[in-house]
């Protein structure tokens, strides 16, 4: 039987994208190798980066507010509050990062050979995993120290371990759907990734890494759960340790949002991808 | 030239001392000017918004982060509002972190310029500095109006206009003058290696939390005070609160530290910069 091959114009819909990005699952690997090996290149600590980058910042952020300003945590030790909160944080932000800069940072594969251009943004978030599995290490030693330390079993260890699990995925997700959008966007015109530094800055504070979602005054907590982060790092903090409270409907609109935006993504991407490439 | 014998020799420049360099900056003051407006220019040029992206990108973290110190964490200001104690204090501070974030890319951005002429490449990193004096600017004006808005509502000005004003001026120079003297080590790192643009983010990220910018120095206990003194930005962010902001304290001993630790630095940094270029132009 002779192979046909069909050219058409038509652009593929979103479920062919994802289709065709899980045919091509062998090529995440590539990208994703390739984004770890520029992590830190031409650094002169190089891969020690990796080690400074999930232990020193939490640690001097907890010395600051949870020490000097003394800033709640819904009665868990400060440290391991804010460390669980900055797992979320980190996972979703990195990935934004890095889902960002994916096609700018693959022009020379994109150039030579034919691949779904989607594998890009998905691919080149490897670091943020790796990135996370190491916090997840460091909070993993905190837990245990703490639970040592206070003779308390912080973890409430049920069935909502999935549900922390969920969120953590959802995080993930939410950048990826974002990368679609701001990859495309960042190759056109460069003061993207500028400005998402300072976006994701802002972003930062306003949702509760730092701070309990308790503290925030009632009259503003309303608005603060518009922010689908909040919402995600509520629950994450709710699941594993019981303390705040869990949003469900707010948690429930989020999921829906995001794979909706998750779609638009995958819809946007590919009608903007050959425009994209062909035009550098 | 050709010496008794009839041989060329070609002799080095090797007047290198301090003042030869002073002499030499001026006389290149016009690459100065025309560095300085480049760096400007990239504030805003191929941006969309243009110079209101500026104003945009300094005003909204200011008052998120006012929201979330202030009205979230709950964090004390010293008997004014919240908001225009935060202002107040990123005067100082943000004269040192822009312009030093911006300087220490003097070297590595003009990378293309420098192999191909010769100017005196100490220009570049003082060039540099231009872009984030701009931010200070801005806040000054967010605060004149954050004053006026608590004139309205509150019904007082918050600022004295007294001759501790001056003392303000003082301090905000010192920020330069501060920034400027690490910019000549940290611009040579980062030409040199891309760890130093990593370090540097990370560590003027963390340095505003170790200075009193967004609490109050009050709220460090008295017996640790010194340990934030030994950092030479705390003195120059309180004095400049005490000569803006009511009922406030600072010492101007410490304020010398500050500017004796900033000596040092420059003249170590002159010396450094001197010394490490040439090295510096073969690695780039």
């Amino acid at each position: 039987m002779t192979a046909r091959w069909e050219v058409s114009s038509r652009y593929p819909g979103a479920v062919d994208t994802m289709t065709e990005v899980w045919q091509h699952r062998r090529l995440l690997r590539f990208v994703g190798d390739r984004a770890l090996r520029k992590m830190y290149r031409r650094t002169v600590l190089g891969w020690l980066w990796l080690f400074i980058n999930p232990l020193f910042p939490v640690a001097l952020r907890a010395l600051i507010f949870g020490g000097l300003l003394g800033v709640g945590s819904d009665g868990l030790p400060y440290f391991l509050f804010l460390i669980a909160g900055t797992v979320v944080w980190e996972v979703f932000s990195t990935s934004m990062t890095w889902g960002t800069r994916a096609l700018e940072m693959n022009r020379d594969l994109s150039g030579q050979v034919y691949h779904p251009r989607a594998i890009l943004p998905v691919g080149n978030m490897t670091p943020s995993l790796l990135n996370m599995a190491l916090k997840v290490g460091v909070f993993v030693l905190a837990l245990a120290y703490y639970t040592v330390r206070d003779g308390r079993v912080y973890l409430r260890g049920d069935w909502a371990l999935l549900v922390a699990v969920g969120a953590l995925a959802l995080a993930l997700l939410f950048a990826m759907a974002l990368s679609f959008f701001t990859s495309i966007l960042g190759e056109n015109t460069r003061d993207m990734r500028f400005a998402l530094g300072g976006i994701m800055s802002v972003w930062y504070l306003l949702t509760p890494v730092l701070y309990p979602l308790s503290q925030v005054p009632a009259e503003y907590r309303g608005w603060i759960l518009f922010n689908p982060l909040a919402v995600i790092v509520e629950t994450f903090k709710w699941a594993l340790f019981g303390v705040g409270e869990f949003y469900g409907a707010a948690f429930a609109t989020t999921t829906a949002g995001v794979l909706l935006l998750l779609f638009a993504g995958l819809i946007y991407f590919t009608r903007r991808e050959a425009r994209v490439v062909a035009e550098r | 030239m050709p010496d008794a014998a009839g041989q060329w020799v070609i002799v080095p420049n090797a007047r290198e001392g301090f003042g030869a360099r002073a002499r030499e900056v001026w006389h290149y003051r016009r690459v100065l000017l025309f560095f300085s407006l480049k760096s400007l220019q990239s504030l805003y040029s191929k941006t969309h918004l243009g110079v209101w992206w500026i104003f945009i990108r300094t005003l909204v973290p200011l008052l998120v982060g006012s929201f979330v110190f202030g009205t979230v964490m709950n964090i004390s200001s010293g008997g004014v509002p919240y908001l225009v104690f935060f202002l107040t204090a990123q005067i100082p501070w943000n004269c040192f972190d822009g312009p030093l974030v911006s300087g220490s890319r003097g070297l590595e951005i003009n990378r293309q310029l420098l192999v191909k002429l010769y100017i005196p490449r100490i220009i570049l990193p003082v060039a540099g500095l231009t872009r984030g004096a701009v931010e200070p600017v801005i806040v000054a004006l967010v605060l004149l109006g954050s004053l006026v808005y608590y004139r309205v509502t509150d019904g007082t000005w918050y600022v004295r206009p007294e001759p501790q004003f001056l003392a303000g001026l003082a301090s905000v120079a010192l920020s330069l003058a501060f920034a400027l003297s690490l910019t000549l080590w940290t611009s040579v790192w980062q030409a040199r290696g891309r760890d130093t643009k990593f370090v540097l983010r990370y560590v003027v990220g963390f340095w505003v939390f170790f200075t009193p910018v967004i609490y109050p120095l009050s709220q460090v206990p008295p017996d640790l005070r010194w340990l934030m003194h030994l950092n030479p930005m705390t003195a120059p962010v309180e004095t400049f609160k005490w000569a803006v902001l009511p009922g406030m304290e600072h010492s101007w001993s410490w304020f010398l530290y500050s500017m004796a630790v900033t000596g040092v630095i420059f003249l170590g940094g002159v010396w450094y910069f001197t010394r490490s270029e040439s090295a510096t132009m073969d690695k780039i």
